[in-house]
C-alpha cells in the first residue's frame, strides 16, 4: 500500500511570510518628491496667514511662479522681503519709493541673467493683497510696478464659484 | 589555538529586519494631505495689461482728449465706486439709477453691501445697446474707487464686469479689458 499523506499532520506546519515593502516605500517616495515639486513650481504653496488673506474671485487662470509683490495689512514685502510699511506710504504721491527701488534692482537682475543666461524678461510681477486693503494702498502699488520695468501685473485670488 | 566546538566563541548573528513602519506612516499620511490640499485652495491669476505707453494705471483725462482730437468713438465706461454705491458713466452723461436720478446707479443694499445683481443687469443692458454700434473700445471699462474701498469689494466688481453668467450657466465676457483709474 502507498503511503497515505498523513491527516493528523496536514495542518501543523504553517507558513509564515513577511510582507516584503521595499517597493512600497520606492513607490511613496517617489510620489511624495513629484507632489512637493510639482506644487512648489506652480506657486500653490502660499502660505495663509491672518495679514494676507487673498480674495475670491470665479475668474483667474492658473498662477505662475513670478516675482511677487505681497501687500499684507500692515506691510509691503517683494518675494517675502519687507520693503515698507503700509504706514511709510506718503499721502499725496502716487509712487512708493522703496517698492519702486526693490523693483529696479530685482528688473536688474532679471536684465542680467537675460543677458548672460538667455532667460527671458517675462516682466510678469504677481500682486497678492489682502482682502481688506483700501483702494487706495492698492493703487498705488500698482501705479509704482506699472512705472518701473515689471508692468504686467497678475492679481492672486482663490478661485471659488461652479 | 584551535578550541572545541563547544568552546569556540559564538559570535550572535543579529538578523533584524529595518522597521520601517513609522515611515510608511508618514508616508501614507503626508500624500494624502498633500493631494487633499491640492484640490481645495486653488489660486487664480487675473492679469491687469498695463502698455508700456501710458502714463497712468488707466488715465481717464488722456482718453477724453483723444477723443475730441481723432473724433472716434470711444465709449470710455467708467465704473466708480464709492460707500454709497456704484457709479456707472461714461463722458457723454451719467447713468442715474431708476429711483433717483442723482445718486449712484447701482445703490447700496440694507445691508452695507455692494449691489452686484443691479450691477450685472445694468453692465448688460449696456453692452446689448453698444454692441455693433463701432466704438472702439466697448470691451473696456475703468473701474475707479474711493480710497477705502476694500480690496475684495473691487475684485467682485471686476468678476461681475469682466465676465457674466447666461441661462445656461456658461461663463462668458462682457468687458474683458480692465484698467484702474484714481479719482483725484
Amino acid at each position: 500500500m502507498a503511503f497515505q499523506p498523513s491527516k493528523s499532520k496536514k495542518n501543523l506546519r504553517q507558513e509564515s511570510g513577511a510582507l516584503n515593502m521595499n517597493s512600497m516605500m520606492d513607490m511613496m517616495t517617489i510620489i511624495l518628491l513629484f507632489l512637493l515639486k510639482s506644487y512648489s513650481t506652480e506657486g500653490a504653496l502660499v502660505t495663509p496667514s491672518e495679514q494676507l488673506r487673498l480674495p475670491q474671485s470665479i475668474q483667474g487662470e492658473k498662477p505662475k511662479k513670478e516675482l511677487s509683490v505681497s501687500v499684507a495689512s500692515e506691510l509691503i514685502l517683494v518675494n517675502n522681503v519687507v520693503v515698507a510699511t503700509v504706514d511709510d506710504i506718503e499721502e499725496d504721491i502716487l509712487m512708493i519709493e522703496p517698492l519702486r527701488r526693490k523693483l529696479a534692482e530685482y528688473a536688474q537682475q532679471e536684465i542680467e541673467l537675460q543677458n548672460t543666461v538667455g532667460k527671458e524678461f517675462t516682466h510678469v510681477v504677481n500682486i497678492q493683497g489682502d482682502e481688506k486693503i483700501p483702494f487706495e494702498v492698492l493703487f498705488k502699488v500698482m501705479f509704482t510696478c506699472s512705472k518701473s520695468d515689471f508692468y504686467k501685473m497678475r492679481l492672486l485670488t482663490i478661485k471659488t464659484g461652479a | 589555538m584551535a578550541y572545541k566546538p563547544s568552546l569556540r566563541r559564538k559570535s550572535e548573528e543579529l538578523d533584524m529586519e529595518l522597521d520601517i513602519r513609522p515611515v510608511m506612516n508618514l508616508m501614507v499620511v503626508l500624500i494624502p494631505l498633500l493631494i487633499a490640499s491640492a484640490e481645495w485652495v486653488r489660486l487664480g491669476s487675473i492679469e491687469i495689461n498695463v502698455p508700456p505707453s501710458q502714463t497712468g494705471v488707466g488715465d481717464n483725462g488722456d482718453e477724453a482728449d483723444n477723443d475730441q482730437v481723432e473724433k472716434e468713438k470711444k465709449l470710455g465706461l467708467s465704473i466708480a465706486i464709492t460707500d454709497l454705491g456704484i457709479t456707472i458713466a461714461s463722458p457723454g452723461a451719467v447713468l442715474g439709477s431708476s429711483e433717483n436720478e442723482e445718486g449712484p446707479t447701482v445703490p447700496i443694499l440694507a445691508d452695507g453691501k455692494q449691489d452686484y445683481e443691479t450691477l450685472t443687469a445694468k453692465l448688460i443692458e449696456i453692452k446689448k445697446a453698444i454692441t455693433g454700434k463701432g466704438f472702439k473700445d466697448e470691451n473696456r471699462a475703468v473701474i475707479t474707487a474711493a480710497g477705502d474701498i476694500e480690496y475684495q469689494v473691487i475684485v467682485k466688481v471686476m468678476d461681475n464686469l469682466q465676465t457674466y453668467e447666461n441661462d445656461s450657466n456658461e461663463i462668458l465676457p462682457l468687458f474683458p479689458e480692465v484698467n484702474f483709474s484714481k479719482i483725484i
